[in-house]
């Protein structure tokens, strides 16, 4: 007997209705030494954050790019972040991909130009999975880059959305998306609307995709609202400190 | 707005290892609570369906009462249930998805006064599990709490009963809160609803057969059968292979021994699998009941069995194919259930002998089902002496691998064994069938119609509507005293021209509202029901009979299909769709119709609305509909022509005939004459149900409904193709086209019943029309065999069937969206429609089986008190159609029964037949080849009975107290029944409809006797005797009735 993922009455497993996100918590500045950080929990998904640069090119200089800046996306998901104890936290080829699609989605979002031979690492790691772990992944990132100054046209904010029933569900959670159903993972630039990347995982009928793309905006449009009090808030707290 | 929980969850693994999940929990300030005391209803959001405000109470059950005494929470008198989410979720985890199902129904149905409260979401009633809490005590503790709650939050204006079966929660919640009583489910029972005698007597039941379980579960003796396995093995055995999922189908005439599993979805294909699987005996079969959903596992080869293909006891059909028995099938054994498929069964006791024949416990009583296929049942009642003469519907509660039967509980009684109200009743719940008479409720939501207060057209719709009440000649042809006119016609010439052909269907979606009780009961019941004598309407006969009858004379609402046509050509330049007004000028019956046609003006008489004219008006207002007539079967000649052309085809007797008979009223029991008046209406019917599917498709791609017909399997036409080759024809079946001028071409100039036998078998080779979601086939799947239409659905006949009302919301709503306006209809989802197509399929289903059961039913009372030696009646002439290795199966035409007939008795005596045609069993043998069978005396003499003999047979009665009477036929003589000459015509009118009458008549006769008036409806009788004379096509019309129903039987599975 499988889960009833949507009930009669419109309830989620965990509480919620088809639209809403799971509660965000987000802090940026968690470190000192790096340049930029941020922590951020969505629901029980938890990840942290780690930006250097932009500095130069480490290792071989051939990677330098003449007119831009390299980024550089390393993802890792700690062994005690599931449920059952994972091997090894980073280099397989799930890690490996997600750190492509990080770099892919930073690269749409940061001014590169503006640092030309130089290089932007982002490390990110996920301390708890429970579902939406690229997203929550992308928005630790932003935060973290922002709080290391580096130029971005706009947030990125990303959220996934589920398709059951008939209904599009926002924000998936780990109950939700092993249940096996069509994923969809957004990240947007909420102020343009544009697109940073899109990715669906198995089968939905196209007439669905504009319903559950909508959703996965709208989430991410809720994303950016809850972001952008954390930056503010971040921003007034330091400008406190600094004693302005 | 929402808090955040968590909740720890500790699951065991495969391996055996716990697994510690943590799983978020939100909470809300407030969820629906729907009720109409409500504060504060906007914070609430109480949208959905209300509790009703004229209640004394409300009503919690516990988790426990929800899981156990569900059927009795069902009765519609308890009213203000509150179901908390605890206590389903309490079921769905606990007590499967079958019983799940059973209650979202419930909450859905708005005939039922229960709602759900989602208090494990509202962070007052939400109450965190305790560390070492058993979940039975936290259930029910937070159970209680959300009751407190409830009450509270209703401004403690409603006092709240929950009833619990847990002891010490009475104990311990009783008087803990003013206004929140906390009491048995027994003593609410007792306390409230002393005068609902049904709920108490289920209840009892269900308690009592709860406690023989118990102590039998105590008793530990061997196990019958093996255990099933849990369900994640089956899960990955079905991935793997290793096992295969289907749906058991025992076979009727061998329950004990041959069950098939149809094989599901993709399992086929993985598993190279083409045939049924045979599952052979009972410990094989392991406990599933026919309609599982059962998981399979192959037998090795060695153990292959055979079915066999001797005639069984009861066999009275010819659904086994000709195989030798000999020849192995694949066979596997039931390893697990993934779906019970367990309904109502209608049971009888066993007689005052049988009882005490079961001895040692008296209390547990086996019990026979009507339906063969159904195992018997042990219940548990003190009242068996009372209820054996009555047929009684009882449940099925478990099946525990200790217990050779399964285990039920008695649930109310229909009616007397043997009495025409209980058999009816009975054919009624084996079908599933619940035609309850239409509540209060439903009946004020119905226009009023009385003579005081007479139902007008309202000035609102007058101007929305088109108003063709003086500017098109409007008539409808129906059969005589029909009364639920749904479609009219008109046709006229247009300024430019060009013909004008108009199709007006009833608009019954105007009178009944998306979702209100009419509508909801109309879907449940999804069609109108006709048994052999009388029917059960899907609308009330307000409705039915008047406000959506298109009769003559008066004002009726309607939506109209209109097409332009060239007035040579008649090629189709315009379609308007839209609703109308009408006034049907005519309501013409089909032989005055078809008399006008052929220029026979006498008929004129007839026709109440010329009759009162004087000569001069009448006989313009006759040209007029002359005309139109005429004009009107031409049309029809011609599209029929060009659908003919179309790669069409001329198959008799199939779906046109179908829809022919569908169109109006399947009182099948006025077969109706072959007229061409018949054609007409037929194709400008099928011509508005095309056109109408083609244009709710366009307009929802993905959630029209429409209607399919598959083309059939080739296999399924060897039998037909042997049985041809015997007469020396060849039948064609690679298209319908080909297949149908072979059948036209079959024809014994000696003989026309052969022809008639080929077609009733072709039809049977076929599939069965089906309704369907377009979002959930491929385009090249909506084809339609029979009529050779690429789309098709159903839209004319609104009155009695629930499709063509939603057909006609797509349809209004397909307007709408053409002028941009915004849709007000709600549609169904293709997934939502998708199940209504299903559940309306299968009403189609128990409507023809429950049809063809009662016809039975009345052909047994027919003959039951006539002795079969000395009637005249009781002998007739038959067809040999099939041939069986130790008898033949006949049919007899002049009562349209078919059945078989024994060659070889059981003491193995074989028949033969002296020269003068009588016949007598004598010991010897039989020999059957493809074609004949020869039965061979120890003496050396033989008879051979070739495949379409005539033979004259006897017809008897083989009575059955435990289920239904069967027609029993036995050969006299191998030649010919000879009627005498005189009276050959008299004799041959002896129809379907005749003996109906004269077996109502009778059972009229006792229990007028008994000064108990009769409930039959004289009036339908009247109409009986209209038929005269048989015609070929009233008997290729009843061999398909029951032909279709063959095939339909194997589909229901």
């Amino acid at each position: 007997a499988g889960l009833e993922l949507l009930s009669d009455q419109g309830y989620r497993i965990d509480g919620r209705r088809a639209g809403e996100l799971r509660k965000i918590q987000a802090r940026m500045g968690v470190f000192a030494q790096a340049d930029g950080s941020a922590y951020i929990e969505q629901g029980n998904t938890k990840a942290l954050a780690v930006v250097y640069g932009p500095h130069e090119i480490r290792g071989s200089r051939s990677r330098a790019l003449p007119d831009r800046a390299l980024v550089n996306c390393q993802y890792s998901s700690a062994t005690f972040s599931t449920g059952e104890r994972k091997r090894r936290p980073h280099g397989d080829r799930k890690s490996c991909e997600m750190g492509l699609q990080l770099r892919q989605t930073f690269e749409a979002a940061i001014l590169t130009q503006l640092h030309p031979r130089s290089q932007i690492d982002i490390y990110v790691q996920v301390l708890q999975a429970d579902g939406g772990t690229y997203a929550a992944c992308v928005n630790a990132a932003t935060l973290a880059v922002m709080d290391a100054g580096i130029p971005m046209r706009d947030f990125v904010c990303a959220c996934s959305a589920g398709f059951v029933d008939g209904t599009a569900l926002a924000d998936l959670s780990h109950v939700e998306e092993a249940a096996g159903g069509p994923q969809l993972a957004l990240a947007l630039l909420p102020a343009s609307g544009q697109i940073a990347l899109l990715e669906m995982d198995s089968r939905l009928h196209e007439d669905h995709l504009e319903q559950v793309l909508e959703a996965a905006a709208q989430a991410a449009r809720g994303v950016h609202t809850l972001l952008d009090l954390v930056v503010r808030q971040h921003v007034q707290e330091a400008s406190v400190s600094l004693g302005d | 707005m929402l808090q955040k929980r968590e909740k720890v969850l500790l699951l065991r693994t495969f391996q055996g290892r716990t697994l510690r999940i943590v799983r978020e929990h939100y909470l809300r300030p407030s969820v629906p609570c729907n009720s109409p005391l409500c504060p504060q209803p906007a914070a609430c959001r109480n949208d959905g369906k209300l509790l009703a405000a004229e209640v004394t109470h409300y009503v919690i059950p516990d988790w426990k009462v929800v899981q156990d005494y569900l059927e009795v929470l069902e009765f519609p008198e308890l009213k203000g249930v509150i179901f908390m989410q605890t206590a389903c979720q309490a079921v769905q985890h606990q007590r499967g998805r079958r019983q799940y199902n059973k209650l979202r129904n419930l909450l859905k149905d708005a005939r039922h006064d229960c709602v759900l409260f989602a208090n494990e979401f509202q962070q007052h009633c939400y109450l965190p599990r305790e560390k070492g809490e058993a979940m039975e005590k936290w259930q029910t503790r937070s159970i209680y709490n959300s009751a407190v709650w409830y009450y509270h939050h209703c401004e403690d204006r409603m006092p709240i009963v929950m009833v619990t079966e847990d002891e010490e929660a009475i104990q311990k919640y009783g008087s803990e809160t003013e206004g929140v009583f906390v009491i048995s489910f027994k003593n609410y029972l007792d306390n409230f609803w002393p005068d609902l005698k049904a709920a108490h007597d289920l209840c009892d039941s269900i308690l009592q057969s709860r406690r023989e379980r118990e102590t039998e579960s105590q008793e530990t003796h061997g196990k019958e059968y093996p255990e099933h396995l849990p369900l994640e093995v089956l899960e990955a055995g079905i991935k793997s292979g290793r096992y295969i999922q289907g749906i058991l189908n025992v076979n009727k005439h061998r329950a004990q021994i041959e069950a098939f599993v149809r094989l599901h979805g993709a399992s086929s294909k993985d598993s190279g699998l083409v045939s049924d699987i045979l599952i052979h005996g009972s410990k094989a079969r392991n406990r599933s009941i026919h309609g599982d959903v059962v998981v399979v596992e192959m037998l090795p080869k060695s153990e292959w069995k055979g079915r066999t293909a001797a005639l069984g006891e009861n066999d009275s059909d010819d659904k086994a194919s000709g195989e030798s028995p000999s020849e192995p099938m694949p066979t596997g054994r039931v390893v697990g259930i993934l779906q019970k498929n367990w309904r109502d069964y209608v049971v009888t006791f066993p007689s005052k002998e049988e009882v005490q024949s079961q001895g040692k416990n008296a209390q547990k009583i086996l019990v026979t089902p009507w339906d063969y296929r159904i195992p018997k049942i042990r219940i548990s009642t003190q009242q068996a002496e009372a209820l054996q003469d009555f047929r009684v519907v009882v449940r099925i509660d478990s099946w525990e691998a200790t217990s050779v039967y399964p285990n039920g509980h008695f649930v109310r009684v229909l009616g007397r064994i043997g009495d025409l109200e209980g058999e009816i009743a009975t054919i009624l719940v084996e079908n599933s069938i619940s035609v309850v008479p239409f509540s209060e409720a439903q009946m004020c939501e119905m226009p009023v119609n009385t003579p005081e207060n007479p139902w007008k057209v309202s000035p609102k719709e007058e101007q929305e509507r088109k108003d063709l009440r003086t500017t098109h000649l409007v008539f409808s042809i129906d059969p005589k005293g029909c009364e639920d006119v749904d479609d009219t016609l008109s046709v006229r010439t247009l300024n430019n021209g060009n013909l004008e052909l108009g199709v007006h269907i009833a608009d019954v979606t105007h009178f009944v509202a998306p979702n209100s009780y009419i509508d909801v009961e109309a879907r449940t019941r999804a069609t109108t029901y006709y048994l052999a004598d009388r029917r059960y309407d899907m609308l009330p006969s307000i409705l039915s009979a008047d406000l959506c009858s298109l009769l003559g004379g008066v004002d009726r609402y309607a939506v109209s299909v209109m097409w332009e046509l060239d007035k040579t050509s008649y090629e189709i330049k315009k379609v308007w769709y839209g609703r109308t007004i009408i006034r049907s000028a005519y309501k013409l019956f089909y032989e005055a119709a078809q008399e006008l046609l052929d220029g026979n003006f006498s008929i004129v008489d007839d026709i109440p609305e010329l009759k009162a004219l004087d000569k001069q008006s009448q006989q313009a207002k006759l040209e007029e509909l002359v005309w139109a007539i005429g004009k009107l079967t031409d049309i029809a000649r011609h599209i029929r022509a060009k659908r003919d052309r179309c790669g069409a085809l001329e198959l008799e007797g199939v779906e046109v005939r179908v829809q022919l008979d569908d169109k109006k009223n399947i009182r099948d029991l006025i077969p109706k004459q072959p007229l061409e008046v018949h054609e007409t209406v037929a194709e400008c019917m099928i011509l508005a149900n095309h056109w109408v599917a083609k244009k709710i498709w366009e307009s929802f791609p993905h959630q029209a409904l429409l209607r399919q017909h598959p083309p059939p399997h080739q296999e399924f036409f060897s039998e037909l193709r042997e049985c041809a080759k015997a007469k020396g024809f060849f039948i064609d079946t690679r298209s319908n086209k080909t297949l149908a001028d072979s059948l036209d071409s079959a024809n014994d100039p000696k003989d026309p019943l052969v022809n008639k036998l080929l077609r009733s078998m072709a039809t049977q080779a076929m599939s069965n029309a089906l309704y369907f979601s377009t979002g959930s086939c491929a385009e090249e799947e909506f084809h339609h065999y029979g009529l050779a239409l690429d789309k098709y659905t159903h839209f004319t006949s609104p009155i009695r069937r629930y499709s063509d009302i939603v057909v006609h919301r797509l349809l209004m709503a397909a307007i709408s969206k053409d002028k941009k306006m915004e849709i007000k209809e709600n549609l169904f989802s293709n997934k939502n429609l998708e199940e209504l197509c299903r559940h309306i399929n299968n009403r189609n289903r128990a409507a023809q089986r429950s049809q063809k059961q009662s016809t039975e039913l009345f052909q047994c009372m027919y003959f039951k008190d006539r002795d079969a030696e000395t009637e005249e009646r009781c002998i007739a002439d038959g067809v040999i159609y099939s041939i069986r290795t130790n008898g033949v199966l006949v049919f007899i035409p002049r009562f349209g029964i078919k059945g078989a007939a024994y060659l070889k008795n059981k003491d193995s005596l074989v028949i033969s037949c002296g020269p003068e045609g009588s016949s007598e069993w004598k010991p010897g043998s039989l020999q059957r080849s493809q074609n004949k069978i020869i039965s061979t005396t120890a003496g050396g003499q033989s008879v051979t009975f070739h495949l379409f003999d005539h033979v004259t047979v006897r017809i008897s009665v083989q009575a059955s107290r435990c289920h239904s009477d069967t027609i029993r036929l036995e050969i006299v003589s191998n030649k010919p029944y000879m009627i005498p000459n005189t009276e050959l015509c008299h004799q041959s009118s002896l129809l379907k409809s005749e003996l109906v009458k004269e077996v109502t008549r009778s059972v009229e006769e006792a229990q007028l006797a008994q000064e108990v008036k009769g409930k039959v409806i004289q009036e339908e009788h009247q109409e009986y005797c209209q038929t005269k004379g048989r015609s070929l096509y009233t008997l290729l019309e009843e061999i398909r009735d029951l032909a279709l129903l063959d095939v339909s039987d194997s589909c229901a599975m």
